[in-house]
């Protein structure tokens, strides 16, 4: 049995904003213009990128409409009446709720009857892992097919009121995240049969490192290291707040072990004859930022594993860098708008900073 | 960055010896101190303890290395120029990690009467039965394992220790100047690298060799709870 990607879509909000106004619509922290953004974009480089949010902080989209939408443009250009439908697998780093299960939320939005249902918890790797949980299910003939769907609304969490309301100051590893995440969505359909031209998924493998390092982006610890409490310990949701706890952080101290990880991992891959670098066409990376692309050349270079700078494609720098969604909106537009053959290869990398896990995809290009 | 090894079998040993690397430092990653430093939970007694255990095996490093470097026979004369010069250059850099000791807060006659821990006993005999051996070109690979942690120590361990115990870089200098030389050691080991991987022997003999001492080097690490 094979499984195929068959299909695609994804749903990003909004006109997109660019370098210029990403202040206008998430605000100034107290008043004052951030002195830490132009570092972080030129590093980034990303140019524009969507939110949900307006400038006067009203959810335009919620996370599971987003989602919905992006399913729902994955479905209309599918073969696949979404009553037919046997399993929906979903990811997001935050939904709307704190519960039930982001899944639950665009199954409803959706209006899917009787599927099976996964939701997928995490951050940037999530999206892989609610695409591996769907894949097992095709691959093993219990469904099959399966809408995978990865959305995130990140913004809710960078208006400057949620830093004001943390106190006077703003650390640098609190609004690393604010000039680098944005909102969006995609989705794939994975079928155990071809149609057109299509993805055929070779294999799917993740590798997790979170008991060798300490966790790197989080939401739940407060400012102070030494507080060892976590958000919900706080007496109330205000104290937590107060005490920096809301914020979504970046420890970017240990940023570099991402692209060691994710070259170690590749190194695994070829050594178990699972990838030949010489023979991949197409390179779909999801590296939060444009620094990292150059560290992850080096380091494949100095390794003799490296793939030709033309070979690799991405549209962070146009459609923003939006977590676990990143992959399936780059995958999405790969599919529809760039050329490619019968018999090329794709390589798809997502490495997590979250607590360092790292997911890699193999895809061949097929003919029904 | 250019090729730094360009034989065939050189690029297999080093993405190997890369791999190693990388499970090294996920080893580190698990070691109970080295987790303290990492979390911020590190206290000056930690950083005397580490140096104590430390000191140990660094001044016995010297002696692997020129015992090895003794071990090289005439074909391999150009290796074993480098190994000497190596060897020069480091010999004595206990003596830095000493007075890092004391700018520290500790007893000079502590760490002078310190014994080594188990992993240092380990790892002490193994590196002079390797060394002891005809042409040992699997040093390579535990070259390749210490001054990559010569380098994590300074771009690392060294400001993270003087953040957490409020130094001002007066008692990490030993790990700070070990990391500037140390580039321009992997850099010769690099070369050397494609000198002897001139089998197919020879580069699982530097990868084992490696991970021997990888695993070692954490168990000395672990055992500074044990000291």
């Amino acid at each position: 049995m094979s499984v195929y990607i068959t299909s695609s879509g994804h749903f990003l909000p909004g006109e997109p904003v660019d370098n210029e106004r990403i202040e206008v619509v998430l605000g100034q922290v107290h008043g004052k213009r951030s002195r830490l953004k132009r570092r972080i974009l030129q590093s980034n480089g990303i140019l524009q990128r969507h939110y949900a949010i307006d400038a006067e902080h009203n959810t335009l989209y919620s996370n599971s409409e987003m989602a919905a939408r992006a399913g729902r443009a994955c479905l209309e250009q599918g073969y696949i009446s979404p009553s037919r439908l046997d399993m929906l697998s979903v990811a997001t780093s935050q939904g709307d709720l704190v519960l039930p299960g982001f899944g639950s939320m665009v199954q409803a939005e959706l209006g899917l009857a009787d599927i099976e249902l996964h939701s997928a918890h995490g951050i940037c790797s999530s999206s892989m892992m609610a695409l591996k949980a769907a894949y097992t299910a095709c691959l093993v003939g219990e469904h099959r097919n399966a809408l995978v769907v990865a959305s995130e609304l990140a913004s809710r969490l960078f208006k400057a009121s949620r830093y004001e309301a943390a106190g006077e100051s703003v650390d640098f590893n609190a609004e690393f995240l604010r000039w680098m995440l944005s909102d969006g969505a995609g989705a794939l359909l994975l079928e155990t049969r071809p149609r057109d031209v299509c993805f055929r998924i070779d294999w799917i493998r993740g590798i997790s490192h979170a008991d060798a390092y300490p966790v790197c982006m989080s939401v739940g610890n407060p400012s102070d290291p030494r507080d060892n409490r976590t958000w919900q310990d706080f007496p109330t949701y205000a104290e937590a707040e107060a005490a920096g706890a809301l914020l979504i952080r970046q420890d970017v101290r240990l940023l570099d072990n991402i692209v060691k990880l994710g070259v170690d991992g590749l190194l695994r891959l070829m050594d178990e004859k699972r990838v030949d670098v010489r023979q991949i066409d197409h390179v779909l990376c999801h590296y939060s930022s444009h620094y990292f692309r150059g560290r992850i050349f080096d380091m494949l270079t100095q390794a003799g594993a490296a793939i030709p700078e033309e070979k690799w494609y991405t549209n962070l720098y146009s459609r923003g860098n939006t977590g676990c969604a990143s992959m399936f909106i780059m995958l999405d537009e790969f599919r529809r708008t760039r050329d490619y053959q019968v018999g090329d290869t794709l390589l798809c990398m997502v490495p997590e900073s979250g607590r360092f896990n790292n997911v890699y995809m193999h895809l061949t290009v097929v003919e029904e | 960055m250019d090729h730094r090894v360009s034989s065939g079998l050189g690029q297999a040993c080093l993405q190997g010896l890369l791999r190693e690397w990388f499970d090294f430092e996920r080893q580190l990653g698990r070691v109970p101190i080295i987790q303290r430093l990492e979390r911020g939970r590190f206290t000056r007694d930690d950083y005397l303890t580490l140096l104590l255990n430390l000191r140990q095996q660094v001044i016995e490093g010297a002696r692997w290395i020129t015992r090895g470097a003794s071990s090289f026979d005439r074909d391999f004369a150009d290796v074993r120029s480098e190994v000497i010069g190596h060897a020069q250059e480091e010999h004595r850099d206990y003596e830095t990690l000493e007075k890092d000791y004391v700018a520290a807060g500790g007893e000079l006659e502590a760490i002078r009467t310190g014994q080594r821990n188990a992993g240092s006993e380990a790892l002490h005999a193994f590196m002079m039965y390797r060394a002891s051996q005809p042409n040992p070109v699997d040093l390579i690979g535990a070259m390749w394992i210490i001054e990559g942690l010569g380098q994590k120590m300074a771009t690392d361990w060294a400001r993270c220790i003087d953040d957490v115990t409020q130094g001002d870089g007066s008692y990490t200098r030993f790990m700070r100047y070990h990391g500037e030389n140390d580039e321009a050691h992997l850099n010769k080991l690099y070369a050397l690298i494609d000198r002897v991987c001139q089998r197919e022997a020879d580069a699982t003999a530097i990868l084992r060799t490696a991970r021997v001492v990888g695993r070692l080097y954490a168990l000395q690490l672990e055992e500074v709870e044990h000291g």
